[in-house]
Formats: C-alpha cells, structure tokens, sequence
C-alpha cells in the first residue's frame, strides 16, 4: 500500500522516466523512432527469407505466422535484456536523491510496452494486406498484453536488483535470451514439439503467451482460457516474489554502485 | 491531522535511535563471479564504522547544524534521514515531506534547457507538473539566470549551474530540508541570498538539519549544534557553546 502512494507522489517522476527512456533511445539516430518499425520489419524479413526459401517450413503464409507472434516476442525480449542495465546504469541519481526505486524497472517495462503498441500498427497492418483481418477473438487480446506486462515486470524486478551484486548477469542474460527464443514457438508452432518433450515445454510461461497471441491473431479463435487464468495468477505470484527480492536488494543499492 | 501537529511545536519531526552504520571497505573488490571464484581469497574486507549508536531527536521548527572534522560521519547521516542509505542496526523514524540537499542538480541532463531540467530534477523530488508549474516561476526568479533560462544546461557556468540547482531544491517546499555544505559555490552575494532565504524559511517553522564549515553561517542560522567525532556524538547543545568547545579542540 506504501508503494502506490509514494508511485502516485511521484508519478511526474514515472512519466519523464518513461518518457526519457522512451525517447532517448533512438535520440542519436537520423531516423528516430521511424526505427521502432524498421527494426521489426527487417527482422521479419530476414526470417521471412530464410525459414520458408532455405530451411523450407511448409507452412502456409509463413510470413504471417511469424508477425504475430514475433513482434510481441521483441517486446519481451528489450525488456528483459534491458532490465539487467536499468539500476545499473541510473546510478547518478541513486546516490544522490531518494526516490521509490521501483520506478526504474517500471519505467523500463513501460517504455517497451509503448513501444511494442507502436510496432503494433505493423500487425495490424499486415493483418489486413494479407486478407487474414481482424476477427471477434481480438477483445482477448488486451488480457494477454496484460499478462505479459506483469510477467516482464516481475522478471525485470528479479534481474535489475540481483545485477547489481552479480554484474555477471547482464552478459549470461543476453545468452539465455536467445536460448528462450528457440524453445518458446515464436518461428514454429507448439504441435511441431513431439508430445513426450511437450510437458516439459508448457513449463515455459512464454509458450502460452506467444500461442495465446497466434490464436487470437492468426487463427482468430478464442485462446484458452482456463490456461490464462491460471498464467495470470501465476504471474502475479511471481511479480509478488519479484518485489520482494527487489526490495530485499534496494537496500544497499547506493553502496554497491 | 496537519493542524494538530503544528499546533503542537514540540513534536519530534526526526527520531534517530541507537543508529549505527559501518561500511566494507575492500582493498580489491572481486565484481564478477569469475573473480569471486578465482580471488576468493582476495575479499579481504575491512569494516569501518561510520557511526556508533547515534541518538537524536529533532522537534518541528528547530535548525540544527552537524559539525565535526571530515570523516566523522555527518554526511553518511545525512544520507541515512534522506533513506538513500540504511542502517546496520537502530531506527529512524521521520514526520513529514523531506528533501535533501545533498548533491545539488540529481537528474540535470545537459543537452536540455534550463527549464526543462527543472521539470526533471522537481519530479525526482516528488512534485507533480501542476504543482511545479506553480513553482517555475519563483524558482528562475530565485535562480538570477534571466534569459539563459531556456538555454541547455551544458552551456553553463558551474555558479549558474549551481544556482539554478539550489533554486529548485529550496523551492520544493518540504517540511525538513537536509543541506549538505552546498553553499560553497557561489559567489558572495548568492551565499548571502541563500543564507537569507534559508532564515525566511526558518521563520516559516520548517526543519532544517544544515551541515558546514563555516561557523559563521552556523551561528547565522542554527539554535542548536551537534558536534560529531569519529562516530559518535560528542556534545550536543546551544550553538555558541558547542561552536567554542569544537575549536578549542580544533585549535
């Protein structure tokens, strides 16, 4: 309860870190936040070339079947590698002012998400051009954005805190990142898995988002539902333990910078 | 709830009870896992202590100075009320809104203007837009820079920056103000107006906890003195008296 007033009393603070975060990222850049699209896009290329002409994925409008689920993979992605930096790199202030230290990771997940609603248009967009349109299961949508909101801040509360004693982290993340990409169904599908390996799978709170992203998008069917309820308690618990390691480890933030 | 307190002028604002800290001082601090694994024998550590059982009571509406020689603890005192820091063992216990000025322009980005940056630095203090909004203008007024206020902050002399700085962290308007030798910068005239406007808000019955070398402006500003050494609180009293025993001892 403490921490919402003080995140209410400081909002202001919230906002210009977001804002900050948000813009000063592609400050130095001639096309500024044009890249938030670009970036995507070329990605999606390079699979879009390589998957279906190379490594011949037969499956049908390959393209598709990647946008949906890679861009909101890209979010996930930026947000938890960026979250190793986030204490880290506003050490200045730490030391200097008291502030709710949790606005630094909420900031980081916030801008992402930002972001990641920017690159949102892209979906949108090839959504229609490819003909697939917008379907009724769209209302499921903002829930599954929700859901993984919560799972990257809890996660950004765990890697931001804990960096600092362990600076390893930032280095060993950024590896484990691209391991997670490939056992999670971003480029494949969940049933291509052989059914023996397919529990250890479901392990991965990431597998359900990204499905629940290519159902409600590129099937257009309702996601299971019973699965996403249980995710989201899930994830609240985790965002619970993430506060607490957080708040465990802020103590001696100052000191260890 | 406010109305009780203020009629109340001998509330304890600032309660610090058998406070201590030390800090481990490594000679060759291992950072990564790696050298923590290689150099474990090389985390020889050496624990200083700061501060020793520290206690302290301030009421409302007193203005208290911290002296003592350098290294005897008070800014780590400081840092401990401002919650940047916390400590090993006891409690502090604080009433009311706090600022700090410990480290002048936390947040300033240099490549924004003036104005912009005392959107920024505010907001970490914890105002809002509608309540700096209401500020701006006091605080350029305050800050003396005129027309070089929508110019970017790296532009600036270190007395300008300084200026503008200090006019935002007393433009807050907390109920105790933490104020860390701030006053060094500046040329005469604005230690004076500094000075002056520290005594104004004085007069308005807020805290202040002020530490300095300079015995003039403390005899200028505080009632009460505390003197630290090594750690620990070695007297504890009326401005003049403490001032006297401090240099005799210092002489």
């Amino acid at each position: 309860m403490k921490l919402f007033k003080e995140l209410y009393q400081y909002r202001e603070f919230l906002k210009t870190s977001i804002r900050k975060e948000f813009r000063g990222k592609y400050k130095k850049s001639f096309l500024g936040v044009l890249w938030s699209f670009i970036n995507p896009l070329l990605q999606l290329l390079v699979y879009a070339l390589v998957f279906p002409f190379i490594m011949r994925v037969q499956v049908e409008n390959y393209t598709m079947f990647l946008v949906v689920t890679l861009i909101p993979w890209n979010f996930f992605n930026a947000t938890v590698c960026q979250s190793t930096s986030t204490i880290i790199a506003s050490s200045g202030i730490i030391k200097k002012v008291y502030f709710p230290r949790e606005i630094l990771p909420i900031s980081n997940v916030t801008s992402n998400l930002l972001n990641f609603l920017i690159s949102c248009i892209i979906i949108v967009a090839a959504l229609f051009i490819s003909g697939i349109g917008i379907g009724p299961s769209i209302i499921y949508l903002p829930i599954i954005v929700l859901l993984q909101y919560i799972f990257s801040l809890a996660i950004s509360f765990i890697l931001s805190s804990i960096t600092v004693y362990i600076r390893d982290l930032e280095y060993f993340v950024s590896v484990l990142m691209m391991l997670w990409f490939y056992l999670t169904p971003v480029l494949y599908e969940i049933t291509m898995i052989p059914a023996k390996f397919r529990a250890i799978f479901n392990l991965n709170p990431m597998v359900h988002i990204i499905t629940a992203y290519r159902d409600i998008l590129y099937y257009q069917k309702t996601p299971d539902m019973l699965v996403i309820f249980g995710m989201l308690g899930g994830c609240i618990l985790l965002l619970v333990l993430g506060y607490f390691i957080f708040n465990k480890c802020e103590k001696k933030f100052a000191e260890e910078l | 709830m406010i109305l009780r307190k203020s009629k109340n002028k001998d509330d304890v604002v600032i309660k610090v009870s058998h406070v201590s800290k030390h800090f481990n001082v490594y000679y060759d601090k291992a950072n990564t896992l790696k050298e923590r694994m290689i150099f474990f024998n090389r985390n020889k550590k050496e624990v200083r202590n700061v501060l020793q059982d520290i206690n302290l009571e301030i009421k409302k509406g007193e203005t208290v100075a911290l002296i003592g020689v350098n290294g005897s603890g008070k800014s780590t005192l400081l840092k401990l009320l401002t919650k940047i820091i916390y400590p090993n063992s006891g409690t502090i216990e604080i009433k009311g809104k706090l600022t700090s000025l410990l480290e002048l322009g936390a947040g300033f980005h240099p490549d924004f203007s003036g104005r912009e940056n005392i959107y920024f630095n505010a907001s970490i203090f914890g105002l809002n837009k509608t309540q700096i909004d209401k500020r701006i203008d006091d605080i350029i007024a305050f800050s003396e820079l005129g027309e070089y206020i929508d110019n970017p902050i790296r532009t600036y002399s270190s007395g300008m920056y300084m200026r503008l700085a200090f006019a935002v962290a007393i433009n807050v308007d907390a109920d105790i103000l933490l104020i860390d030798e701030v006053l060094a910068v500046g040329d005469q005239h604005f230690q004076e107006k500094c000075l002056n406007k520290m005594k104004e808000l004085k007069s308005e019955g807020k805290t202040m906890v002020f530490v300095s070398h300079s015995m003039d402006a403390v005899k200028f500003l505080c009632d009460r003195s505390v003197w630290l050494y090594n750690g620990k609180i070695r007297e504890d009293g009326n401005t003049d008296k403490v001032i006297k025993e401090y240099l005799k001892e210092c002489a």
